[in-house]
């Protein structure tokens, strides 16, 4: 259980490494270009494992939803907005703030499903996630030119 | 004077509304997104969403192999369709390094973890609230370290704070906002 519980958080840690290793090849070269070479070799890749384990083709793929097939489009945006933005606001940001979108969406995205869930629960996860993007809007940064000011 | 803070400033030509100084304050610690970095990361974050709502749908039909495979080989082709009509300027001469190319690889091993422990007494819930947890620690230490030649930037007291209060909206959301 612990190995699992492990590999959870192995998986967290290379979302995140995914996308700075994307970040560093927008720096580069541009977001869109890093949101084709992470897809190209990730599906160069997964050939690669599929081929040896077998299964790509498994179930009945061709009965899903035609819109399912949307998954990849949507994906490029995403990567591609994600590697514009680390070098520009840091990987932390990047991060919990696509987590809130991820969250606040999902929670819309269950309302409008019909999808049973707490209420209360929904709306005090939304406000605390809220309360943290508010949180996160500092100040202004204290313009660097004072200090010059009074040094002189 | 603090021109020379920023020895990175000339690896931001693409975006034109990022001026030096810009650049310069990010280095220097507490850069607060602006309101359109914001709108970016939070609709990035709905992105993702929509994203697992259609992998998900694909897995529930086909294998798990074959629920990342499409959206790789689709993104693939629509990624190199608007490459080629957006044609967007590369933003440095100088060739990335060949690591940089390999994210996608870690994102392939990824989807093969998560598939794992979506099975086991974890499930869906604990995987993801234990994936969050994964990427926020990399995140901080990878902005600690200026990680893989991005911007080094350290955390201040206000981001803690308010990843805290996502991380935790997140874990209510769930554990106890529906049936996942």
């Amino acid at each position: 259980m612990i190995i699992y519980a492990a590999l959870a958080v192995i998986a967290g840690l290379l979302v995140g490494l995914s996308r700075q290793i994307n970040g560093r090849l927008a720096l580069s070269t541009s977001a869109m270009e890093s949101s084709f070479w992470n897809h190209f070799v990730g599906f160069a890749f997964i050939t690669c494992v599929a081929l040896i384990i077998g299964g790509l083709f498994a179930g009945e793929p061709q009965a899903s939803p035609w819109w399912a097939y949307l998954g990849g489009p949507i994906g490029v945006i995403f990567i591609a907005a994600g590697s514009w933005l680390i070098p520009r606001i840091g990987a932390a940001q990047t991060a919990m703030l696509i987590i809130a979108g991820q969250m606040i969406s999902g929670v819309v995205l269950d309302i409008a499903m019909g999808a049973p869930g707490s209420p209360w629960a929904r709306t005090f996860g939304v406000a605390l996630i809220l309360l943290g993007m508010w949180a996160s809007r500092s100040k202004r940064p204290k313009p660097i030119t004072k200090h010059t000011h009074s040094d002189n | 004077m603090w021109r020379q803070c920023c020895p990175t400033c000339s690896l931001f030509p693409i975006a034109p509304q990022h001026k030096i100084g810009d650049a310069c304050l990010m280095e220097n610690t507490s850069l607060s997104p602006k309101p359109f970095h914001f709108a970016a990361a939070f609709g990035a974050g709905s992105l993702l969403t929509l994203m697992i709502l259609c992998n998900g749908t694909l897995a529930a039909y086909g294998s798990l192999f074959f629920a990342s495979w499409v959206p790789h080989l689709a993104g693939s082709v629509v990624a190199l369709i608007l490459l080629l009509i957006l044609r967007p300027r590369r933003a440095a001469k100088a060739r990335p390094p060949i690591w940089a190319y390999l994210g996608g690889v870690s994102g392939g091993v990824t989807v093969m973890l998560t598939s794992a422990t979506m099975n086991t007494a974890l499930a869906l819930s604990g995987t993801i609230a234990l994936g969050l947890a994964g990427q926020v620690l990399f995140s901080l230490f990878a902005d600690m370290r200026g990680l893989f030649g991005l911007p080094q930037r350290m955390p201040t007291q206000r981001d803690y704070v308010s990843l805290a209060f996502i991380i935790a909206g997140s874990l209510v959301l769930i554990f106890f906002g529906g049936e996942a």
